[in-house]
């Protein structure tokens, strides 16, 4: 029942939205997040981490006729992305803008989406699992499109749906696919994993499965919705968005291909592809991420490269490689808010998010310069950082399976400092040739106001963030022993 | 001689038990025949104000008792066959019933409201949709070629005259005469394809067809032939493509309850009768039928989905979803047996919520000028009236087949049936066909949620606004218990698969 009731508070938290006057919404909403954190950290506390499989389990029937079940469970791959769903929520609500039209409507939005992700995470049921995939995407594609913060709002709202309805909807066939040609008759997850159709017929099955997640991961080559619904998100969405929504592609990845279709073998092996995909994303994105002028834009190409990681580690198809990459989720869902938090806030104050333009935020800025620094350090994978940890096992995975795959990936990881330091540097330093003029100097056009430094709110915003960066970096382990059964024996590609 | 005993032969055979029995198997469709007649009377003998409450009272009397019957048979396990075969009271039959009296209600308090506003006379309206009502119920309960035909018609009949109902609107009439002619032609083509059916096969009753056709048969070109005919005629009615360029013309053009009614009731009506004829009574050479309706189903989630796009008045948008939306249950007629019948069944009853949702939401819109159908005019609408909006979005994200709506749920039984049944390349088709379709609802939702410079504030319209919040809470209540529905229609599927021999 409490599992019912993780997904479900967030939702009637939306609905309750509806029914208060707008100046208490935001009071309202941050309440309800509050709470559904509190019912996450419950139930992990509550894990038994030496349990295999699911637990609080929930096993209702739904649809008898055809099989169908409302299974709710959780496991040690889905109980962290609970929690960081339920952090990441209380987060964006609280760094909502003050100005926003409508915040009523956008805090119940917010809501909504964290309720459909809650239960795409417990789902245990294919089906099931499906209607809260699709059902994100409601919320979703109301949050690009009326409250864009710049840009062409609607636009960027219907790239996003359609690219990841062509996706989702070839899933649903998928979804029936595995139903009707496993002949198990059943939509159980924990079932269907032990009836497995053909190769050929799981050839077939992955593709219309997996493009959806690859689409909503997003894996190269198929982000090309993602730098539009980035770019014009408001960032207290793109909390949740990015950190968040992204990790449902891979999680399904995880939940859904690996043990459902582990021998997607006719005309070639999809087993062998996807990595190679993944380590494409891990070069395009950084590419993509130096040739940015616009900072959102880098932080959303670094984004499509770290997910590379993320799913190179899942089709490594050992142990190390899949931890890693539940561990990477976690990562890459704490420090990309920070970076986009970060991003909105320098953007706030200078009027421009244009790399070319700022410079010199430093002096001004000394404690947001102190935070960016870390969080640039932990994105770029230091050591002692939480995405060190996570890429590392991703990459020990990764050689494993093919060492040339982790070498390749390897040179991707240097792209990283590359593009992320010199963001940081380009942004809060100045040239040591360009001498500062005193407080009112002209270096560039970003006119920076008087109370330049970020304010106490705002810090309160960011440093959870940071401090689990930090906590993450030194103990793992935290995140890895509740799941010792990952990595499965099944046929693994080049061998 | 001979001809007084075989007389006197059939009245003994036919005492008053019998007559009893027979009549409780109709006992819905009687029930609005009478409703109907009672209501024609007052209306001719009632001082003029009083007509219209008068009239709608009785209509909605009529229909609670029609529903209060077909529950109460259904709920006894459904009736049999009757009339010498020529109705039936089961399953079926009481399925479309039901959905069709509670069709009924809803127009009546939509068209109530409507007619205050546009400055119409009330009584008639009500008598035609009981009517058309009587036609919808007595097509879903036609075993018979001849049956079927007689209902179809009558259903027809007073569908023509209601979409010219309003007399002084030349769009109005232009639609009535353009709907006449092409529904005459319609008619045409079922009754050429009805003859030669039974030319082929000796008999009008459909049990009898089936056993008389045998798969072997299917090389008999009088059949096929038939066969074709009833094809294009069911397509006309069900506005398939390539058969589908009247639907927006007069939708556009009749007066809006009379839209939301037959966009609905027709296309339920019409597939009572496809599966019936088609399902039951040529089941054996469904290979052949199969790949007609094939045909028009690839061709209607096509053409609709993609002329929809371009529609700028939300009336012709909905006539091409709804040209679509016929595509995907066709899907589930073509994939057959129990799950596929239960499927279209249960997706029918669905489409009823959601799009006659859709259609009460522009009532609102309604004023003493005119009907406001233009996508432009519901820009705001969401800001103006917060309730329709948020309603609105629910209808357009259902028809969309987004879950947790009932539209998903629908299409999942639909896809899931075709599937099982080996017609994986037409689910495809009609899945990337649904992703077009996106495009279209999702921009009616736009406009809901465009803040607007006119906030000027909506009248209050008491019938629509109970019809829009009953189909609302429906769409989502049956997206997240489908069983409710789903456990009727594979009961409702039963008799049609029996009658076919599975």
């Amino acid at each position: 029942m409490i599992l019912t009731a993780v997904w479900l508070l967030p939702a009637l938290g939306a609905l309750a939205l509806a029914f208060v006057p707008t100046a208490q919404a935001r009071m309202v909403a941050a309440l309800f997040a509050l709470a559904s954190l509190a019912l996450t950290l419950a139930v992990a506390v509550g894990f038994d981490p030496s349990h295999h499989g699911y637990q609080f389990e929930q096993n209702v029937s739904w649809i008898p006729q055809f099989g169908v079940s409302y299974h709710l469970g959780v496991d040690g791959v889905s109980l962290w992305l609970l929690v960081l769903n339920a952090l990441l929520t209380v987060i964006a609500v609280f760094a909502t803008d003050r100005r926003m039209p409508r915040t009523r409507g956008f805090l119940s939005m917010l809501l909504l989406l964290e309720g459909a992700m809650a239960g795409l995470f417990l789902a245990a049921d294919l089906l099931l699992f499906y209607v809260f995939w699709e059902g994100m995407l409601i919320p979703a594609y109301f949050l690009i499109w009326l409250w864009a913060e710049s840009g062409d709002g609607r636009r960027a709202a219907i790239k996003f749906i359609l690219y990841t309805l062509v996706g989702s909807l070839l899933a649903l066939v998928g979804v029936i696919g595995e139903y009707v040609y496993t002949g198990a008759r059943s939509f159980d997850l924990g079932f269907l994993a032990t009836h497995h159709p053909s190769p050929g017929i799981q050839f077939g099955l992955f593709f219309l499965l997996g493009l959806a997640f690859a689409i909503k991961v997003p894996l190269f080559p198929f982000h090309g919705w993602l730098p539009d619904a980035y770019g014009v998100s408001p960032t207290a969405f793109l909390v949740t968005f990015a950190g968040v929504m992204g990790k449902t592609g891979a999680y399904a990845m995880l939940r859904i291909l690996i043990p459902l279709l582990p021998q997607p073998q006719a005309w070639w092996d999809w087993n062998a592809v996807m990595p190679v995909l993944a380590v494409l994303g891990i070069f395009w994105g950084a590419l993509m991420a130096l040739a940015q002028r616009d900072l959102k834009q880098v932080v959303a190409y670094s984004s499509v490269s770290h997910m590379g990681f993320i799913v190179l580690g899942i089709f490594s198809l050992n142990q190390q490689g899949q931890q890693g990459a539940v561990v990477q989720m976690l990562n890459h869902g704490i420090i990309i808010p920070a970076l986009f938090l970060l991003v909105a806030w320098v953007a706030a104050r200078t009027g421009t998010r244009d790399r070319s333009v700022l410079k010199d935020l430093a002096p001004r800025m000394p404690v947001l310069t102190g935070v960016f620094l870390i969080v640039t350090l932990a994105a770029l994978g230091l050591p002692g950082l939480n995405s060190f940890v996570g890429e590392f096992m991703t990459l020990l995975g990764a050689w494993q399976l093919q060492p040339w795959l982790a070498v390749a990936a390897c040179v991707g990881l240097i792209l990283a400092p590359v593009y992320m330091l010199r963001m940081f540097q380009g942004v809060v330093y100045a040239a040591p040739g360009e001498q500062l003029a005193g407080p009112l100097h002209e270096a560039g056009r970003n006119q920076v106001a008087a109370r330049a430094d970020i304010t106490g709110s705002e810090l309160a915003i960011i440093v959870p963030l940071v401090l689990l960066m930090i906590f993450l970096g030194l103990y793992p382990y935290v995140v890895t022993h509740p799941m010792p059964a990952l990595g499965i024996a099944y046929p693994v590609p080049w061998r | 001689m001979n001809g007084l005993q075989l007389a006197a032969a059939a009245t003994v055979d036919y005492p008053p038990s019998q007559a009893f029995s027979d009549l409780a198997q109709i006992a819905p469709i009687a029930t609005l025949a009478v409703a109907m007649i009672v209501a024609v009377l007052a209306d001719a003998m009632l001082p003029f104000p009083r007509r219209g409450p008068v009239v709608m009272a009785i209509s909605a009397l009529g229909l609670v008792v029609a529903f209060a019957f077909a529950f109460g048979s259904w709920l006894q396990g459904g009736g049999h066959s009757a009339y010498f075969g020529f109705v039936t009271g089961d399953n079926f039959a009481l399925y479309f019933e039901m959905l069709f009296s509670v069709l009924g209600l809803m127009t009546l308090a939509v068209s109530h409201a409507y007619v205050r506003r546009r400055g119409l006379y009330e009584a008639e309206l009500h008598i035609l949709t009981l009517a058309a009502l009587v036609g919808m119920m007595a097509l879903a309960a036609a075993t018979s070629l001849v049956t079927v035909f007689l209902a179809l018609e009558t259903l027809s009949l007073a569908l023509y005259v209601a979409t010219g109902y309003s007399r002084r609107d030349t769009t109005s009439q232009e639609a009535a005469a353009k709907y006449l002619l092409i529904g005459g032609f319609a008619s045409a083509f079922v009754l050429y394809g009805m003859a030669l059916v039974y030319g082929a096969s000796g008999s009008t009753l459909l049990p009898e067809i089936n056993k008389a056709i045998t798969a072997d048969q299917a090389s008999n070109p009088i059949l096929i032939l038939g066969v074709v005919m009833l094809a294009v005629g069911f397509s006309f009615k069900i506005s398939g493509a390539p058969f589908h360029q009247w639907t927006p013309d007069v939708y556009q053009g009749a007066p809006l309850p009379v839209t939301a009614f037959m966009s609905v009731g027709t296309k339920a009506a019409a597939f009572a009768m496809i599966i019936r004829v088609f399902g039951s009574g040529l089941a054996n050479v469904s290979t052949e039928w199969q790949v007609l309706l094939a045909f028009v189903a690839v061709l209607s989630m096509v053409v609709g989905n993609l002329a929809a796009i371009v529609q700028s008045s939300v009336k012709r948008l909905l006539a091409y979803s709804g040209i679509a939306q016929g595509g995907y249950m066709l899907v589930g007629v073509i994939a057959g047996g129990r799950d596929g019948v239960a499927a279209v069944l249960f997706y029918l009853a669905a489409y009823v919520f959601m799009n006659f949702g859709a259609f009460a939401v522009l009532t609102v819109l309604v004023d003493r000028k005119g009907e406001h159908d233009k996508l432009d005019d519901l820009t705001g609408l969401g800001y103006r009236n917060q309730p329709l909006g948020i309603l609105m979005t629910v209808f357009m994200l259902s028809l969309a087949g987004f879950p947790p709506l009932v539209g998903f749920i629908g299409k999942f039984f639909l896809f899931r049936a075709a599937v099982a049944g080996g017609w994986t390349w037409l689910v495809v088709i009609a899945v990337l066909a649904s992703v077009i379709s996106v495009a279209y609802y999702l921009r009616v939702v736009y406009h809901v949620w465009t803040p607007s410079a006119e906030e000027a504030h909506l009248r209050r319209m008491p019938g629509p606004l109970v019809a829009v919040l009953a189909s609302g809470i429906l769409a989502l209540i049956l997206g997240v218990f489908p069983t409710l529905i789903l456990v009727a229609g594979l009961t409702g599927a039963a008799p049609v698969l029996v009658a076919a021999g599975h």
